[in-house]
C-alpha cells in the first residue's frame, strides 16, 4: 500500500497543487530541484524521530498482541491463567467439530450475499448521486447518512422496526417474528449490515465515478451507444479497480465483524447466526475459554491475511497498469 | 456536397441536444433516490416515533405519527439515567482519541510524505499493514495487557488501544495531503532561514488543515461507534461509553421501547449534525484514502 509504486506522480501532485507558474521551464526546474534539496536537507534522523511514535504505539498495540495471540492459542487456559502447552487442541475446537465448520459457512454466507447486494446497490446509488438532480447536497446527507450509525444502535432501531407485535411491519393477525427463526434472523442480519455498510461503498463509488472524463461517455454517445452498453463498454471497466478495492474492504469489515451480530442476534436462534468472528468473542469473553478463542482469533486473522494480500496485490498491478 | 453537409449537420446539432438532456434528470433517477432514501430513513423514523409515545401507546398506538405526543421518555434519559454520564464519558475519550492520533499520525505522515530514508518503505509497510489485523484477533492480548500494565478498567486503556487502531487509517489520509502541498514552499521557508521544525508547524500543518479536520472527525466517530474495546477494556458503570450503555439499557429495565428509543435519538443527535455540517469533508477525506493507489 505504502510502496512507492508512482515515483512521479508525487511531484505531479506537487506541480498540479503549485501558484500558477510563468512558463513550464521553470517549474519542471523548481521540481527536480526541490528533489535534490530534499536529499540534501532532510536528516535521517528527524525523520525517524517523527515516525518513531507512531510505530511505537503500533507495535505495542497491534504487532505485539497479534504474537501473544498466537502463543495463547496453543496453551489450555483458565480464566486468566495460562497453563501447558495443548498443541492443536484449541484449534480442533473449531476445525473437528460440524457446528466450527457450520460457522465459516455462515461467516462465508454472510459476507457473500452482502456484498452480492451491497456492490450493485452501491454502484447504482453512485450513478444516481453524479446526475444533477435538485436537492442532490439533501439526498447525498440522508443516503448516506446509515454510515455514522454504530452497529449498536442500528441493531437496535432495526430490532425495534421488525418486532413482531409493536413494530409497523406487522400486519394483522399475521405475525411472523423473523427474528425467531435462523433463516429470517440471517436474512434481517444481512439487511441491517447493507443498511449500515453501503453509504461507505457508496461513497467510494461516487469519487471513482466522478474521475471518469465525461468524453468518454459523450464519445460512446456520439457512436451510438445506448445508456446500458455505455455502462457495460465504458464506465464498468474503468470503475473495475475502485471496485475490487471495494469489494475486499467490506469482506474485511464483514469477515471480522462483531458487534452488529452480538447486539442484533447474539449468533441465535439455535445458532442460525453465529459467524467465525462471533463465536471468537463469545469463546473468549462469555464462556472464558480464552485459549480456543485465541485460536479462532488465529484463525480469523489468517483469513484477514489472505484477504489483505490479494488487495495488497490488486493495488499494485492497478498501480503497473496506469 | 449536399450530402456532406446532410451528414455533418446532425453532428452539429447534437451538443445543445445533449447539454438540454444533461440539464434534465430522469424521472426514474428520483425514484431511485427517494426509495433508497426511504431504506436509510425508515428505522431512524420509526425511533424517533417511538422515542415521542408514552408507554402505553408504544403497545397500542402503531402508526407513525403518534396521536399523542409526550416529552416524558426524553425526561427520564435525560435526568434519570446515566446516558448523559456515557455521553460526556465518550466526548471524553473521543477528544483525546482525536488529539493523540492527529499528533501522532501528523508527524509520521509528514516524515512518510517528504523524507527519503533508509527503512521508510519497511516501516510504513508495518504500519499499514496492522490496519489488517482485526480487532475481534487481538482483543484478548489487549484485555491481558490492560490488566498486566494496571491500565483495565480506565480512559488511558481505551485512548490507547483507539489512538493505535486510527493511526494507520489517519496517516494514509494525511500522506496523501501532504504530498499534494507543494515543497517549493518548504524551500521558501529554508531559504528564509526557518528550522525544520518551525517549517513543519508553523508553515506547514496550518495547510493541512482540511485534511486534519476529516481525519479528526473519522476518528470520532469510529469512537463513537465503538462497542467492542469500549465493553472489554471498561467495567466499571462510571467509566462506560455510550454504545454499550445503550446495548445494557435494553438488559437492564426489561425493553421499554420508548425510553430506548429516545436514548438511541440523543446519542444520534451530536454525530448526525456533525455528519450534515462535514458530509462534503468526510466524503473527500474517505475517498482519498481509497482511490490514490
Amino acid at each position: 500500500m505504502a510502496i512507492d509504486v508512482h515515483p512521479h506522480r508525487t511531484d505531479e501532485h506537487r506541480r498540479a497543487g503549485s501558484a500558477p507558474e510563468p512558463a513550464p521551464r521553470p517549474d519542471r526546474e523548481r521540481s527536480r530541484r526541490d528533489r535534490r534539496q530534499r536529499r540534501l536537507h532532510n536528516p535521517a534522523g528527524l525523520a525517524w524521530s517523527l515516525l518513531v511514535p507512531a510505530l511505537i504505539v503500533v507495535a505495542v498495540v497491534s504487532i505485539f498482541p497479534i504474537v501473544y495471540a498466537v502463543n495463547l492459542s496453543v496453551h489450555s487456559t483458565h480464566y486468566l491463567n495460562i497453563g501447558a502447552g495443548v498443541g492443536f487442541d484449541n484449534y480442533a475446537r473449531l476445525f473437528a467439530s460440524p457446528e466450527g465448520w457450520a460457522q465459516i459457512a455462515r461467516s462465508f454466507a454472510y459476507v457473500l450475499i452482502s456484498l452480492a447486494i451491497v456492490v450493485p446497490l452501491s454502484l447504482g446509488l453512485a450513478h444516481l448521486l453524479n446526475q444533477p438532480v435538485k436537492g442532490r447536497r439533501v439526498f447525498r446527507v440522508l443516503i448516506l447518512l446509515p454510515w455514522v450509525i454504530s452497529q449498536t444502535v442500528a441493531a437496535l432501531l432495526w430490532k425495534w422496526l421488525v418486532n413482531p407485535d409493536y413494530g409497523p411491519l406487522h400486519s394483522g393477525d399475521l405475525k411472523i417474528d423473523l427474528l425467531a427463526n435462523p433463516i429470517g434472523a440471517m436474512g434481517v442480519l444481512i439487511v441491517v449490515n447493507v443498511w449500515i455498510s453501503y453509504p461507505l461503498a457508496t461513497i467510494l463509488s461516487l469519487a471513482a465515478l466522478q474521475t471518469i472524463p465525461a468524453e468518454l461517455r459523450e464519445a460512446a454517445e456520439v457512436d451510438g451507444a445506448g445508456p446500458f452498453r455505455r455502462f457495460l463498454r465504458v464506465t464498468l471497466p474503468l470503475m473495475k479497480p475502485t471496485l475490487f478495492v471495494v469489494a475486499i474492504m467490506l469482506t474485511l469489515l464483514y469477515f471480522n465483524m462483531v458487534t452488529l451480530v452480538y447486539t442484533l442476534t447474539g449468533g441465535g436462534p439455535l445458532n442460525g447466526t453465529n459467524v467465525l468472528s462471533l463465536e471468537a468473542f463469545k469463546q473468549s469473553f462469555q464462556f472464558f475459554n480464552v485459549g480456543v478463542g485465541a485460536a479462532y482469533s488465529v484463525v480469523l486473522f489468517v483469513f484477514n491475511v489472505i484477504f489483505g494480500a490479494a488487495y495488497i496485490r490488486l493495488l499494485r498491478s492497478e498501480a503497473t497498469n496506469d | 456536397m449536399t450530402e456532406t453537409i446532410a451528414r455533418v449537420a446532425p453532428a452539429r446539432v447534437a451538443p445543445p441536444r445533449r447539454r438540454s438532456r444533461r440539464g434534465r434528470v430522469n424521472p426514474l433517477t428520483y425514484v431511485g433516490l427517494i426509495a433508497v432514501s426511504a431504506f436509510a430513513l425508515l428505522p431512524i423514523l420509526w425511533g424517533i416515533s417511538t422515542s415521542f409515545k408514552s408507554e402505553n401507546a408504544v403497545l397500542s398506538d402503531t402508526g407513525w405519527i403518534p396521536r399523542t405526543f409526550t416529552l416524558e421518555n426524553y425526561r427520564l434519559v435525560l435526568f434519570q439515567s446515566k446516558i448523559p454520564l456515557y455521553l460526556l464519558n465518550t466526548l471524553i475519550v473521543a477528544g483525546l482519541t482525536v488529539l493523540c492520533t492527529i499528533v501522532v499520525a501528523l508527524f509520521g505522515a509528514y516524515a512518510a510524505a517528504r523524507f527519503r530514508f533508509r527503512g521508510r518503505t519497511t516501516s510504513l509497510f508495518l504500519i499499514l499493514m496492522t490496519s489488517m489485523i482485526p480487532g475481534i484477533a487481538i482483543l484478548v492480548p489487549l484485555y491481558f495487557l490492560a490488566v498486566k500494565a494496571g491500565l483495565y478498567n480506565s480512559f488511558a486503556a481505551l485512548v490507547i488501544v483507539y489512538t493505535a487502531w486510527q493511526i494507520p487509517t489517519v496517516i494514509w489520509m494525511l500522506k496523501g495531503f501532504f504530498e499534494s502541498i507543494p515543497a517549493s514552499l518548504e524551500e521558501a521557508g529554508r531559504v528564509d532561514g526557518a528550522s525544520h521544525w518551525r517549517i513543519m508547524i508553523q508553515l506547514i500543518f496550518p495547510l493541512a488543515t482540511p485534511g486534519i479536520a476529516a481525519a479528526s472527525v473519522i476518528a470520532f466517530v469510529y469512537v463513537w461507534n465503538d462497542f467492542l474495546i469500549a465493553s472489554t477494556m471498561v467495567s466499571s458503570d462510571d467509566l462506560r461509553l455510550v454504545s454499550v450503555g445503550l446495548y445494557n439499557f435494553q438488559s437492564q429495565y426489561g425493553v421499554v421501547w420508548g425510553q430506548l428509543m429516545a436514548a438511541v435519538v440523543v446519542t444520534l443527535i451530536p454525530i448526525v449534525l456533525v455528519f450534515s455540517v462535514m458530509e462534503r469533508r468526510i466524503v473527500a477525506g474517505l475517498s482519498a484514502g481509497a482511490t490514490k493507489g
